[in-house]
Order: C-alpha cells, then structure tokens, then sequence
C-alpha cells in the first residue's frame, strides 16, 4: 500500500514537473526521455514554444516587442541542427533597424544521474549584416548530445509596424504553443491562416484597456514599411486606448512532414499572418489598405509604384509606333511587344507586383524586376489602345491567396482582352508567348485589376493540353540491332520546357543528352527546327541506331516495341501522399510506331490492345496495336487532364501509372517462319 | 598584345589601307570590348571568353602586396556570367582600394558603369558556417543581352602574404582565354618560390623572371570521365619563404619547416586539457596497452562529446579553436575537433598527427608534394600503426573508426609531426575492400508475381554509400528501396532492417519486398529478367572525338547470388548462357545454373578498376560498359507446362 502512494506521488509529481514551463524550469524527466511519446521518429521536439507580440508606447511613439521562449529537446544526433539558432532582424535604414535584446540560453544535460547546466555565452552569438536590410543573429547551444535539452529566449524590439508571419508548425512536434499578440487600437491587423495547413489553431479573441502618455501627431502615416515616428509633429496627452488580444493556446502540434513532388513545404505550413490593413489618421477615422479584395485591389491599383506606372507612355512611344502602329489585331500587337520588352529590359531575379524606382527607370537601365517588366508591357499595349490589364498574382511557392491581403500576392502579369477571349501574357523570360506564362505563375486563380477599379478573378491554370507528339519508325536489323527516324513535336509547355533545356546548346551537346539513359544508342543527323520562334511548335527530328534493340531467346525473338521512348519507370513511388500532386498544366502524350520485322520473321504474340482510364477519364492512357504485312504498328496515348491529384486518389493514380509502365515494356514475340 | 593572326593575311594595298584606318578608330585594348573580334577559333563552344587579363603582385614586404587586377571577359550566355569574376573578399587584413566595372555591348560600346558603392557588400560566409569575419562585395549586373563584355579592374591592399593569388590562365571548361599575363614583383627582400605545371602543349610565354603570358587558348569541352581540370591545364603558383599570416609570421622553405611551424606556432599552445577530461579519458581506457584500441576510445568519446559547428574569425581559418574550448561548449570546426582528439589522445601517450588536405568526394585533389605552401581544406587526423597510418574523420559523430572512403580518401595529405610536416598518401581502397555483396531469395507464383527477401552487405567505399539509409524514416528509407530497384516496377518494400557493424565496417541491409507481374506474360511464356537487384544501366557518353584522357577515380566490387524458385505449374523453357568479360578496366561475370527443376541460381560478379587511361581507350570502356549494360538485362524465359 504504502509503495503504491509512493508511485501514485512519484506520477503525480512527474508530472507536475513535466508541465513546469518557466524558464529554467527543465526537469529530469525532460532531459532523461529517450524518444517523443506520439513521434518515436522525431529527431527532436519543441518541448515549449511560447511567443509574445505586443507594442509598448515610448518617446517615439509605439515600439514592437516580439518575446520568444523556446524550450527543445533533442533526441539524436539527427536533430543536433535544432541546436543552432538564426534570427532575422529588418534594417530599415536611416537608424530605424530591429534590435536583438535579452539573449539567455542554457543546455540542460544528465551527468552521473544529476542534470548538469551550461551556458549560452555572449561569445558564442554571432551577429552580421547580411546586406543592407537583413542583419542575422546565430549562436549555437554548448554541449548537445543525444538527450540533451536545450532552453533559449530572446526580445526582438522593432521600430516597424509590419508584423512577421507567427510560426505554428516545426518539422519536428510541438508539445506546448503560447502566441499572445496584442496590437494597439491604432492599427488594424487582419489575421491569416494558411489554407493548405493540415493544422488550424484554435483563437481567443479579446480586448483590454491601457494607459500611456499618447502623443498625437498632425502629419499621416500611411507606408507600413516606414517607421511610423517619420516627420511628423507631436502633441502629448495623458490617455488610454484599447488593445485588441489574440492567443493561441495548444498542445501537440504535428511535424510538418517533408514530402517529394511539392513545390516548397512552407505551403503546408500552420502560420498565422498579421497584415496591418489600416491605421487611424490624425483627424479620426482610418486610413485602410485592406478588407475586401476590391479594397485591396483599389489600394494597389491607386499605388504610384503600380498605376502610375502604366499610365507613363512618353519615353517609349516612339519606340513602339514603327512596330505596332500599322498593326490592328490586339494578339498580334501584344506578341510583337511581349518580345520587344523581353529584348529591351531583362528580369534580375526578383519578384513583386509594383515598380520599385519606376518603368521608365527600368527601361533605360535594361533590367528591373517583375513588375517593371509586366507593368510596361501593359502600359504599351494601354497605349497602343488594347485592352491588356494586370492580373496579380502569387507565385507557385508563396501559396493561394484566399484572404484579401496584398502579401498574397506577389507577382504581376499581363492579360489582354478582345471580344473573342482573353490571352496572358509574362515577358520576364525567353520562350512565354500567348497563354504560356513561366511555371513559377501558374498558382490557381489571379486578380484582374481594370481601370475603373474594378477586379475580378481569373483562372490561370491552362485548359488546353501540351502536346508531345512522337512517331517513331523501327526497321529491325539481321543481327538484332534496330535503325530508324524518330520525329517529336512539343507544343506550348512542353515546347516552353524543352527549349529552355535544348535552345542554346551545341548539337553535339542536344545529342549527347538524347542518348543518355537511352543504352547503346547513337543518334545523327538531328534536326531541331522553331528553336527560339514562340510561334511555332518545337519540331525535332533524328536518326538513331540501337543495338541490342530485341532479345534472342532460343527460337524466339522478344521486343520491347516502344523502344527507347517507353516509361522505363513509374515516377510515383511513395505508397502514400501527404499532399496532392500538382503537374501545372494538363498534358497530352501521343506514340505512333511502325515497326518493319525483319526477313523470315512473323509476329507470334502481339501485345493486346487495351485502354485504361483514371477517375472519369482524368486521365486516359490507350494501347492500339496490330499487324499490317510486314509491318507491326503500334498507337499509343497518354492524357493527363486534370493539373491536380488529391491525396486521396493517390493510390489509385499510383496504380494507372504502375499499369502504363507494364502495359509499355510488354514484349512482341517473333518466331521464324 | 600577340600578333593577330587575322591581320597578317591583309596583303594588298586596299587592305593595308583599311588596316590603318582600323587602328585609328579602335586602338588594340578597344578591340576587347568588341565581341564580334574574337578568333573564330577562341569563340567555338565557349560560355566566356577572357580577353585580357592581368594580374600584378606587389610584394612589398614578407607581411605586405598589392595585387593589382584588370580583367577583360566577354559573355556569351547566363553560364557565362558566372565567369565574370567581378568581386573582391575583405577583411581586417585586406582592403579593397580600389575595385569599379564597365559593361560593354557587343560592339564595344560602354553601357554601364559600376563605382565601389555600386559592388554589393556581403557577408562572405559559406554554406555550413556558423560565423564569419570575411566579407566580400561583388558585381550583381543582369545582363542586357549576350554577348557582352565586362571590364572589371581591383585593386587590394594585403597585409598578409600567406595566399599568394595563383595563375590559371585557362580558368575553367567552356571558356577560352585570349590573353592572360601574370607578373610578381617581389621587393620584399625574402625569397619567394614558385612552381609551374602544365605549362606544355600551351601558348605561354616567359615575358621576365615571375612574369608570364598566354595567349590564344582555345576552349576545352567537359568530357565525363575527365581527370581533375586543375591536374592537366597550366598553373603558376607561388609563396614567400618568410609569410604572414593574419598576424603571425610564418616559415615555409619546404614542407618539413613548415609544418614545425604550424605545430609551434598554430598548434601547440591549443592542446591544453582540464584535469577533469585527463582523468575521465584514462579511466576509459586504463583497461588496455593497445594504442590503437586506445584511440577507439577516444575516438567514440570525441563523437558522443562534439558536434561540427564552423565559426572562422581571424586567423582561425588556419589555427584550431582550444582543445579547453571544445571541451567547454561541445563543438568545433575539421581543425577545432582534429586537435582536441590529438590533444586527448597526448595525454594518454597515444601519438597522432594533426593532418592537413582537400576533402572532397567528387573531386580527389592532392596537396602538391614538390610545393610547400598554404594548401588544402580540410583537416583529419592521422594515427601511426606500425608501417602505415590509420585515418580519422573527427568532425562525423557517426563515422567509423578508421573508415575514410569517400571523402579524403587515396589523397596526398600533409602530416605535422612535432619534427616537421611530411606529405603521405591517404589509404586507396581496393575494390575488394569496396565489396557490395547482394544475396536474395526470389518466389515467383505462375502469373510472374514474385516475393523475395534481398540482404546487401558493404564495405569500404560502399558502405559509406548506403550507411545512411539507416538513419532515414520508414518512408524515406522505403523510397530509396524504390528508386534503387527502379527496374522493378509495381515494387512493394514489405520490411527493412540493418545492422551496422562499425568495428567491421560493414553495413548490412535486408530488405523483404514483393512485386506483381514482374515477369511479363505473353501467351503462355513469362519472360523475366534475373538480375532484379543490381541493374547497371548507363553507358557513359558517346562522344565523335574524345578530346581528354579519362580516369576511373575509385575501383569497387559488386557480387550478386540470387536463387530463383517457381511453382512445379512452370518450366524452363531458356536460360541466357554465362558471359565472362575482362578487361583491363575490369572484369564482368555471370551465369545461371539450374539447381533444381524449379530453380535456379544466378551468380554475378562485376569488378571497377582504379585507373588512368588514354583517351584512345574510351571506346574500349564504352564497350566494356555497353556490354555490362546488355547482359544484366539478359532474360530467361519460363513457361507453363
């Protein structure tokens, strides 16, 4: 009885401890648990996440403060990174930069039975100026090893409104989350959540009353980059206004797991976005930026780095006049001058939907970002009365804009509009034209933004299948080797696709990439024809010679008849799916094959004709064959016309894949006559 | 400049007219900036082409230079850009004087001009590292159109001598060099040595003593199997006997002087240990005599003790951090961990060697002999075992003791012994010690669905290929399973397990899995493929002319046993017949014996070796590799009674 109390006290008291998340609080059971209770594979765990968002009102008007207490264990030797932490400060120059304050960090280790603690030092943080507006703040944990604990916290101080995205998911668990946020009544924020998070916290909402020596400024903050204490001018008074309140109190969180075939595991991540959408003026009443995707959309089409922008003409029309003016199809306009952009101003790798120093400035300078490059191939065509508006965007990698905010998006493109249709349009790179936008573009649906302010959504993923086509001839030689002609059209995607790898290398080099993979094959005389012309699809053609093209097995002679071109494997392997699968654009794959047997052979077994379909003709894959004469031909297609797989169709989509591939490397048999 | 081929042919009166008034419109440098001058024969398959490029040194005093450089680059393409070279590194003991860009279009027009503040200023930290106290500020230019031509000029001021800039006039595959000269003044009094290789076979000149110029290099394409480019292209290379480094005045008339100054003046006052460490190392390993059973010890201390962190503050790119230091936080970088292994093992009278080399998988690069100087980027260590050394990786926690196939091994390295440094080769791995046996079961049913139970055993190079599938989760490790075995389509991996066996070093996996209609069926004919577990499907590339000789880098061994069992509702009906192939890049086997009515084994063997090779053999090796290619995808065939 008495060492059942004790056990009950023991649990009881283990417990207690366990749940103890002050800092420096750690206790044995912490540091002594060899493996996550719900993750036995997790290489480590967030043990205690807890992170505090709040303004304090100083001399300068309201200051950010973001506190951070983190508490982790590590399991293995796998999970020793988690050790080392990387905090970004913003520098938005003119001395107005984010401060690191109130660094402290322990490490928490068993030594011969008692926890044994080693300090953070000073020495062992690192601090740099990435570049002019990125500082990084590193330092790394003393003595991990396997089991350890480590313990850090840490005060950013900011002097900008914008607040970061709050973290809510690891790709390790998170046993305890605390997020408190408190913003001033001054400023509106709206809260996002990601919509492909498989993790949605639970949120309580609140306000309460503060007090503090408010000084009320004359001039309007209205740039959520700029400090808000820039040139205005000041008169105090004792007052008090309302914080509104947002916490998020959970417990085990899941990993966020990795998974091949997506486009970045941030789009899958649980986060909590904070977009400042108005700030009192003055005068009362608000200044907003955004609430509705109308309101977001005036906001960004009002913004002289973005509808200004497209009103500019002068300093190109004269330019654009001998090569547009004598033409009238809106079409034909807009591809003449998607190739003269791309010729007279080139991408520098940067995303955005507005114009940092002006179109004007990017068309002398000859390069700008996005933006500059979108902006005033809509502004020609403005200007060459067509109807081409800009469509925002947010790029495959950034997520789907579900919520009416200007960080959903971050890119611009370019769409005209005729009573016969509509076209987009990108002219950052080689290879887009008409309807084939860079992949990166190609995120759900885009906002269309007209003159008149009003917006309207667009689909952006492509209806109309890309095309490649192949016919392969086959003449099989007396000694098993085979020799022929294959023929390949690509069009729109896969055209895209296959001049960015093809355009600019040698032929000896185009060759040399055909034949790898491809076993003892040598290709001539290659002919690869509409290279760079957009308007045309590619056409590429070769001679080839493959030896050991059939197998001769006893009597018989056994033949893979796709040869070369078959799927030699499926490309989904995985038994399950965490996320869909996303192929951008449908897809359209067609084989005609003719195969000339050789002297004193007949086909003894010809694999059958068969046609297998996915989900209601999703996809559909189709296998003709017969014999004519001499000749074996063979008709083969694959179509692939939905752009997503959701994972619970995974298994079946795995298995049709699984079937083409043994449906493509079924062998002919020949016998002799 | 060199006399320009092309002027030479202007023979008659009108073209010596039209030659003068080309030299009064565009002086020699200007035709630099025009792309469409170039020698048809610099401009075939390039990326770039270096049209002049200069290089001063300056060396001033054994701890001062200036290096002066002015670099002329046209570009033909986004490859090419990363060719342009228009950065400079600075930190305490460099400063940049002086550094400004122009860009020219095609025609040699000047279109845009770069001043020191127009350079982005960045920190110079390298993937991996923590911290580090370089910076750099480099041209970040987005080309208007190809070709263009970039002129790039710096000027840096060094207050350290211990990395005199190299030449390599031919700088990399697809780019040729229209003139490159590189000149060392040395003013400092102390004697400067220098080496250059390669130097045969390529347009370079002598100009003066340390004053060297090339001119008219035609581009080299990559051909696969090429030997390190820096081993068959020039290079001049250069150190003061008397340098400094960051600080630290350094000795270097050969390697033996210079590695007893790395021990005395880098090394030496780091070893210190705290009692506490001492005694808890000798307590470890109080129970044996055996040096090297000793260092296992502290090996396997070191790796549950440390972790890789790299932080690089002054001249700790070159001195390790304190044996007390890594003591204390439970880190370090190759140098930090190397010496704070050293340092324990001292302590219990085990000796060992704190070894400097290039660590690299892909590319196997020797610290040169015959040159002493500040080479090599890595650190490891070296353990004496009677005639011949045992190699230790310090910066792995899960690495085995000895084991160092993949990354340093089959190396010149640098050895510093109290007495001096010593260059020595690093243990080569023969393919016998690289072995992958692969045995497997294999039960096929009458429709050609198979069930099989496959264990891999791996030594040597091998094993540190497939070591880390261990560590991987169940997923991952199902999909690397998949991706291996990728000729088995339908592939289900039913259950893994390993056995790491870190004193053998031999990695054993056994894998159960099953696969429906592996054997496709045509009539009443199944038609199957026995070599399922070890594929060799690529040739390597088939080029009209071979311009390189070619190497095989690391030799390995492969053999594979497989049974092969059907249902009595089967019959053979044909088995491939054995093949044997040797050659001198290796030898190949296999057959197929019938056991039994219903089964069969297949035996393979298949045997890489290291070598050197002219480029006339590369047809030979294509061949040997064809044929691998064409037999391990020999089928047999089976049908029903």
């Amino acid at each position: 009885m008495k060492s059942i109390i004790l056990t009950l006290l023991l649990v009881f008291n283990l417990t207690l401890t366990a749940q103890n998340f002050k800092y420096g609080k750690v206790s044995d059971v912490e540091v002594i648990e060899k493996a996550h209770p719900l993750e036995p594979n997790a290489n480590a765990a967030v043990l205690y996440k807890s992170e505090k968002i709040y303004f304090v009102y100083t001399s300068d008007g309201f200051n950010q403060m973001r506190e951070v207490h983190e508490r982790i264990k590590i399991y293995n030797k796998e999970g020793f990174d988690w050790a080392t932490k990387r905090i970004v400060l913003y520098r938005g120059g003119g001395g107005s930069n984010e401060i690191l304050k109130k660094v402290q960090g322990e490490t928490y280790n068993i030594e011969g039975g008692k926890i044994s603690k080693d300090k953070l030092t000073k020495q062992a943080i690192f601090e740099e100026d990435v570049n002019d507006f990125i500082r990084v703040s590193t330092f790394t944990m003393p003595n991990i090893k396997e089991g350890t604990v480590i313990e850090y916290a840490y005060t950013i101080e900011s002097p900008f409104l914008a607040i970061d995205d709050v973290i809510l998911q690891y790709e390790v668990p998170i046993n305890q989350l605390e997020v408190a946020i408190a913003t001033p009544e001054y400023y509106r924020y709206n809260k996002t959540f990601n919509p492909k998070a498989q993790f949605y916290p639970v949120i309580k909402e609140s306000q309460e009353n503060k007090s503090a020596t408010l000084v009320s400024s004359s001039g309007p903050t209205t740039s959520i980059n700029a400090p808000k204490n820039a040139s205005r001018n000041y008169s105090q008074s004792q007052g008090t206004y309302i914080d509104y309140r947002i916490e998020i109190n959970e417990t085990n969180i899941p990993a966020l797991k990795d998974e091949e075939l997506i486009s970045s595991l941030d789009n899958y991540r649980a986060k909590l976005g904070m977009e400042l959408t108005a700030i009192q003026q003055s005068g009362g009443g608000f200044k907003t930026f955004s609430t509705t995707w109308e309101k977001v959309c005036e906001n960004i089409y009002q913004a002289p780095s973005f509808g200004e922008q497209i009103k500019r003409s002068n300093f190109y029309s004269s330019d654009i006049e001998p090569i547009v003016g004598s033409i009238s199809d809106p079409f034909t306009k807009a591809f003449i001058l998607q190739n003269f952009v791309r010729s007279k101003v080139k991408w520098n790798g940067l995303y955005g939907f507005t114009s940092p120093k002006g179109i004007r400035n990017a068309y002398k300078e000859g390069a700008g970002n996005i933006a500059d490059i979108n902006l005033l191939l809509i502004s020609m065509l403005q200007s060459s009365n067509v109807n081409a508006y800009p469509v925002l965007v947010s790029t495959r990698n950034h997520g789907v804009p579900l919520f009416p905010t200007q960080n959903g998006f971050n890119y611009v493109i370019c769409m005209v509009e005729t009573d016969e249709g509509y076209a987009l349009f990108d002219a950052s790179e080689n290879f887009t034209s008409f309807n084939v936008l860079p992949p990166r573009a190609i995120n759900w649906q885009g906002r269309v933004l007209k003159p008149d302010g009003s917006s309207h959504w667009v689909n952006l993923i492509p209806n109309k299948p890309s095309i490649q086509s192949t016919s392969l001839n086959v003449t099989l030689n007396d000694d098993f080797s085979a020799e022929g002609v294959v023929r390949k059209r690509y069009t729109d995607y896969l055209a895209f696709d296959y001049r960015n790898k093809y355009a600019f290398s040698s032929d000896d080099d185009h060759i040399t990439k055909l034949e790898s993979g491809n076993g003892s094959i040598e290709i001539s005389e290659l002919n690869f024809e509409n290279a760079k012309d957009v308007t045309k699809p590619v056409d590429v053609s070769y001679k080839y010679e493959l030896q050991d093209a059939v197998e001769n097995i006893g009597d018989n002679v056994y033949l893979q008849p796709m040869l070369f071109t078959a799927m030699k494997e499926s490309p989904f392997k995985s038994d399950t799916r965490l996320y869909p699968i996303d192929f951008t654009y449908p897809v359209s794959e067609k084989y005609i094959i003719n195969i000339m047997l050789p002297e004193g052979y007949e086909v003894e077994i010809l694999p059958q004709s068969e046609a297998l379909t996915f989900k209601d003709e999703a996809c559909i894959f189709k296998y003709i064959s017969k014999v004519n004469g001499k000749y074996l031909q063979l008709n083969i297609s694959l179509d692939i016309n939905t752009t997503v797989i959701g994972t619970t169709d995974y298994t079946e989509f795995k298995a049709f894949f699984e079937k083409i591939v043994e449906k493509q490397n079924e062998q002919v048999v020949l016998k002799k006559v | 400049m060199p006399p320009n081929p092309f002027r030479m042919t202007f023979k008659t009166l009108p073209y010596y007219l039209l030659f003068f008034i080309c030299l009064l419109s565009y002086s020699q440098t200007q035709d630099l900036y025009n792309a469409s001058l170039i020698p048809d024969e610099l401009s075939d398959k390039v990326n770039s082409v270096v049209r002049y490029h200069d290089t001063k040194i300056d060396i001033s005093a054994y701890n001062r230079m200036l290096v002066t450089e002015k670099r002329i680059i046209t570009v033909y393409n986004k490859i090419g850009d990363r060719n342009l070279r228009a950065f400079a590194g600075y930190d305490d003991k460099r400063t940049i004087k002086k550094i400004e860009a122009f860009v020219y279009d095609k025609s040699g027009n000047q279109i845009k001009k770069f001043k020191k503040g127009d350079f982005v200023d960045e920190s110079a930290v390298s993937g991996g590292t923590l911290y580090s106290d370089s910076r750099v500020k480099y041209l970040n230019y987005t080309p208007i159109s190809y070709p263009y031509t970039l002129e790039f000029y710096a000027e840096i001021d060094y207050q350290t001598t211990a990395f005199i800039p190299t030449w390599q006039p031919l700088e990399k595959y697809y780019n040729a060099t229209q003139n490159s000269e590189y000149q060392i003044i040395n003013n400092s009094g102390v004697e400067l040595k220098s080496k250059a290789s390669n130097f045969e076979g390529f347009n370079i000149e002598t100009k003066g003593p340390l004053h060297y110029k090339a001119s008219n290099m035609p581009a080299i394409a990559y051909e696969e199997y090429s030997p390190d480019f820096d081993s068959f292209t020039p290079e001049f290379k250069a150190a003061l006997i008397e340098f400094d480094m960051e600080g630290v005045k350094g000795i270097n008339n050969n390697w033996q002087e210079f590695g007893k100054w790395m021990n005395d003046v880098l090394i030496a006052d780091t070893q210190k240990l705290p009692e506490s460490v001492i005694n808890e190392v000798k307590a470890l390993t109080a129970y044996t005599n055996d040096p090297i059973e000793k260092a296992k010890i502290v090996y396997q201390f070191v790796q549950d003790k440390t972790r890789y962190i790299s932080v690089q503050v002054g001249i700790g790119g070159w001195k390790p951090i304190s044996a007390m230091e890594v003591n204390q936080v439970g880190y370090g970088d190759c140098k930090g961990l190397t010496n704070y292994t050293q340092a324990l093992l001292k302590e219990i009278g085990v000796e060992s060697y704190y070894t400097v080399i290039y660590g690299g998988s892909g590319r196997i690069y020797d610290i040169d002999k015959d040159f002493s100087s500040t080479q090599g980027n890595h650190v490891i260590l070296c353990l004496p075992n009677e005639d011949d050394y045992i190699w230790l990786e310090c910066t792995s926690q899960t690495n085995p003791f000895g084991l160092i196939a993949g990354f340093t091994d089959d190396r010149a390295a640098l050895i510093i012994k109290p007495e001096g440094g010593e260059v020595v080769r690093t243990k080569a791995y023969k393919p016998y010690e690289s072995l992958q046996h692969t045995k497997a079961t294999v039960l096929f049913d009458e429709s050609g669905n198979l069930e099989a139970s496959v264990e891999i055993k791996s030594t040597g190079y091998q094993y540190s290929l497939r070591e880390a599938y261990e560590t991987k989760d169940v997923k991952e490790q199902n999909l690397n399973y998949k991706n291996y075995w990728g000729n088995i389509n339908n592939l289900q991996i039913d259950g893994v397990s390993f056995k790491n066996d870190k004193d053998e070093i031999e990695f054993v996996e056994n894998v159960n899995l099953s696969a429906k209609n592996y054997a496709s069926k045509t009539g009443n004919r199944l038609l199957l493929q026995p070599n399922l577990f070890n594929v060799v499907s690529t040739i390597p590339a088939r080029y009209s002319t071979r311009y390189l000789d070619f190497q095989i880098s690391r030799g390995y061994e492969d053999q594979d046993e497989y049974v092969l069992e059907f249902p009595d509702t089967l019959e053979i009906e044909a088995l491939p017949e054995p093949v044997l192939i040797d050659t001198k890049f290796g030898t190949y086997e296999f057959s197929i014996e019938t056991l039994d009515k219903n089964k069969v084994q297949y035996k393979r063997k298949y045997i890489l070796n290291k070598g050197s090779y002219a480029k006339e053999e590369y047809e030979d090796f294509r061949e040997f590799r064809k044929l691998i290619a064409k037999h391990d995808k020999a089928k047999m065939v089976l049908k029903t009674k």
